[in-house]
């Protein structure tokens, strides 16, 4: 393999790996809080992308991938407060019952709304074209999306390592109950976690549509993919689920180079020796 | 070692962290007697029974069952040499029977091999019949289809006792079990457990100081996390740390 | 409830009166997925593991089998047995590292193992057919000694796997009414008293893994001589949510639950995907539903109704295998 390859090959992981690492932040934060994995994450992504692809049309790509955030999130808001919420005081494995629910019912209605057919997206043209790196020519979308996000997944991480709101999320993940004994207003913290989590998943989607395309089914397969990163990273671990999912992008990228119908069973191989190896994850607490 | 010393813990100390829950606590307790754990709140004296019943691992010291070295032993393995305890909080199985509760426990102990497991569970006579004998020990007979759920709580402590019993335990570790019971049914547990002494060795912790002071044998006495005082019920009474340890006062 | 014998009885009439009001393929398939909602019961209802893999087992058995049938032409008799067999061992491995963690961590490891042998059985074209999946399986003969009746016709076929659903069913009784019964039920309530009145709550558990693996790789075996085709579904998430959709929808830690799930489950699919290719959407409703207001299932809203008209609250017998929905109590004394 030569080196030009090589090179786009580690880039494409690394992009990969940023969103990994996005939908692996959003989901570790709902894990942490909620307790349960929440299989409408994939759906969520998907959506983003969706809403993104209408909106750009009219109102440029910024404003669809705004559109795409904002309408998520409320999507998000409104799951844990009509669904979840419900759920608080019964066993957390119906919370996951129901986001399965919920992710059969909401990819119907992508194809409902959108459908069955795949659909591909632009860049927008001010990003299009490639760019002259010395050992190989890259898309300029790419590189940019790879900045965005890793610049977003650096911010949700200082965000909830160094701010007070981000004090309060953590000590909602450590003792629901206690926190809210010290006044704070729990269920707020879990609505808004939630929506963030899901409006991370479909930036994610959104800014990742003109590099993958979109079909009705991108929410449940990405979905597997977003459990490794944080299954490896190690549960309630966010800079786990960061290095987790740089780590599943580019050997899922380079598996794809060298041999790719190993590609995808090589990324349930590494969660499998990871898990044996360190069964807390990769900076995960026992 | 004298050879009637059932339970003796080697300076056994417990760190969480940068906290010593238990600081080199050496104690031994003699066969057939009741030997009582007291200590204000917060002194270690749970954290000593996690570490003795191998819910917690030690971060120094040695534990000897019956002269064997039981250090950090995994929890699930102590029944079967003759060690069970009861919890603080009642840790019962919520939604089944009082009689289900207890039969598992007394289960535990039988090693029927592979064709054992194919026989049905109400086949095993001898089970039945130890399960019987419990709930008539702690006064249950009469809720034995109820749910362990739906059961009050001076009931549900004395299921607590009944499938800590039904492992037929040499060794019992009763952990507070009159913790929240009215004046009766405090009664009713004091008795219980003094029906149990003799047949049973018994390491309690208990708060109420009349029945400490009335049925053990012996008293050890925690603060902060240490062994401050052992003794008779009257040496115990007439110590001036135990006093001080719990009348206020920093050491 | 329902004297015992009584539900033996409607069991029984449930499986003569079946291929009269579907088609006999149909009335396989509930048998069919009802042994591997039984085996999740197992795992889920009796002892508090969510598995949401079980595909793995299913697919394995189905493509080991449906291979066997193709290539050395086996015989009925050893293909189940393979089939079982492929089960256990898949899970006992698989099991023995998803064990090692609970909760949320042991079901998204189920989960990922099943992806694995999805991503290896789409990839891996040349043994499995890939998303054509592997047609061409025979239906041999039932055959012992001397005596071999031919299973060609969709009825003949049903009445086999119907006795072989029997037979697992009474296994899964016989499972459950032994001392594993409360074992498992302890493990769930309360692991760690389970372990601190002297069980090896881990060895149980990939006990529990490792049996339910067997009986799913049975229902896989039978499934890949329905159609004569393993497609690439049966090893996917979509049957693993299925099985769990089956069982939660019949009643959890019920011995018939996942039987009225499994029934229900196939009834409804066939019904609206004729008439609506989003099936799933519906699916996706009743889950949520169910998930929000009837956590106990079928069960749940059958004793709810014959409690309603019989004006009798149900009799507790002490040794009935498990409650009637795990949640309907919480809720009540929450």
């Amino acid at each position: 393999m030569n080196v030009s390859l090589f090179a786009g090959a580690i880039l494409n992981g690394l992009v990969t790996g940023m969103l990994y690492a996005l939908m692996g932040v959003g989901l570790s934060l709902i894990l942490g809080l909620l307790n349960i994995p929440n299989f409408a994450h994939g759906v969520l992504y998907a959506i983003g992308a969706y809403v993104m692809v209408s909106t750009v049309k009219t109102f440029g790509f910024l404003a669809g991938v705004l559109a795409a955030l904002v309408a998520v999130a409320v999507l998000g808001a409104g799951i844990e407060a009509f669904g979840v919420r419900r759920l608080s005081r019964v066993h957390p494995d119906y919370i996951l019952l129901l986001t399965f629910g919920l992710s059969l019912i909401l990819t119907e209605a992508i194809i409902l709304v959108w459908g069955p057919v795949g659909i591909t997206s632009q860049p927008p043209s001010l990003l299009a074209g490639g760019v002259d790196l010395g050992v190989t020519v890259y898309p300029k979308y790419r590189l940019a999306v790879m900045i965005v996000t890793a610049a977003l997944v650096a911010a949700c991480y200082l965000f909830v390592t160094r701010t007070r709101y981000g004090a309060i999320i953590r000590a909602g993940i450590e003792d629901k109950d206690m926190a809210a004994a010290l006044g704070i207003n729990i269920r707020r913290v879990f609505t808004l976690t939630f929506a963030t989590g899901a409006g991370l998943a479909a930036f994610g989607g959104a800014l990742m549509a003109p590099v993958r395309g979109l079909q009705p089914t991108m929410g449940l397969d990405i979905l597997p993919f977003a459990f490794v990163v944080v299954v490896l990273g190690g549960l309630g671990s966010l800079p786990g689920a960061i290095l987790a999912g740089l780590l599943v992008g580019v050997v899922q990228s380079l598996m794809t180079a060298i041999w790719p119908p190993g590609a995808d069973a090589s990324v349930f191989a590494l969660m499998t020796l990871g898990i044996i190896a360190r069964p807390q994850g990769l900076l995960g607490h026992r | 070692m004298s050879a009637d010393v059932l339970l003796r813990t080697d300076r056994l100390t417990c760190d969480f962290g940068a906290v010593r829950a238990v600081n080199a606590v050496s104690l031994s307790v003699v066969a057939g007697t009741l030997h009582s754990l007291i200590g204000p709140n917060g002194s270690g004296k749970t954290t000593l029974f996690n570490l003795v019943a191998g819910e917690v691992r030690p971060s120094g010291g040695r534990v000897y069952f019956d002269g064997d070295d039981v250090t950090g032993m995994p929890s699930h393995r102590l029944p079967h040499r003759g060690l069970a305890r009861c919890f603080q909080r009642t840790n019962v199985f919520p939604k089944l029977t009082v009689h289900d509760n207890i039969w598992v426990a007394a289960f535990s102990r039988r090693r029927p091999g592979a064709l054992g497991f194919l026989r049905r569970a109400s086949e095993f006579s001898d089970v039945e019949a130890d399960v019987e004998r419990i709930l008539g020990e702690v006064g249950l007979a009469h809720k034995r289809a109820a749910p362990a759920e739906t059961l009050s709580h001076g009931q549900q402590r004395a299921l607590e006792v009944g499938v800590t019993l039904a492992s037929s335990p040499r060794l019992l570790l009763l952990d507070e079990p009159t913790q929240g019971l009215a004046p009766e049914a405090t009664q009713q547990m004091t008795r219980l457990v003094q029906r149990l002494v003799g047949r049973y060795t018994i390491l309690l912790i208990e708060h109420k100081m009349r029945i400490v002071m009335s049925i053990s044998d012996r008293i050890s006495v925690m603060a902060f996390g240490e062994l401050i005082a052992e003794g008779t019920p009257d040496e115990v009474r007439d110590n001036r740390d135990v006093q001080r340890a719990y009348l206020g006062g920093r050491r | 409830m329902i004297r015992p014998l009584v539900r033996l009885l409607l069991l029984v009439a449930a499986i003569v009166l079946l291929p009269l009001l579907v088609r006999p393929v149909v009335a396989a398939e509930i048998w069919i997925f009802s042994i591997a909602a039984m085996a999740l019961n197992l795992i889920f209802g009796y002892t508090g593991m969510l598995s949401f893999g079980q595909a793995t087992f299913f697919g394995l058995a189905a493509y080991t089998s449906g291979l066997m049938m193709i290539h050395w032409h086996a015989p009925l008799l050893a293909v189940l047995a393979a089939g079982t067999l492929v089960g256990v061992v898949a899970a006992a491995a698989i099991g023995y590292v998803c064990i090692q963690r609970v909760g949320t961590y042991f079901i998204m490891l189920t989960f990922g193992f099943n992806q694995m042998f999805y991503f290896i059985a789409y990839k891996w074209t040349s043994v499995t057919g890939g998303d054509d999946g592997l047609p061409g399986i025979p239906r041999p003969p039932f055959a012992i000694g001397p005596l071999a009746v031919r299973l060609d016709s969709s009825l003949r076929y049903y009445v086999f796997v119907a006795a072989i659903f029997l037979l697992t069913f009474y296994a899964m009784k016989r499972i459950v009414d032994s001392p594993l019964g409360v074992i498992f039920q302890s493990i769930r309530e309360n692991p760690g008293r389970a372990a601190a009145v002297g069980y090896d709550v881990k060895r149980y558990k990939w006990l529990a893994f490792t049996i339910a693996g067997g009986f799913t790789g049975l229902a896989g075996v039978l499934y890949s001589m329905m159609f004569g085709i393993v497609p690439l579904e049966a090893i996917s998430w979509i049957i693993s949510g299925d099985i769990v959709f089956m069982v939660l929808i019949g009643g959890i830690g019920n011995l018939y639950g996942p039987l009225l799930g499994a029934a229900a489950f196939k009834w409804l699919s066939e019904a609206v995907s004729v008439v609506w290719e989003r099936w799933p959407l519906i699916l996706g409703v009743a889950l949520v539903l169910v998930v929000l207001f009837l956590r106990g299932g079928l069960v749940e809203a059958l004793t709810r109704l014959r409690e309603a008209f019989g004006g009798m609250p149900p009799r507790r017998e002490p040794r009935e295998g498990a409650p009637v929905g795990v949640t309907a109590e919480t809720e009540a004394t929450s």
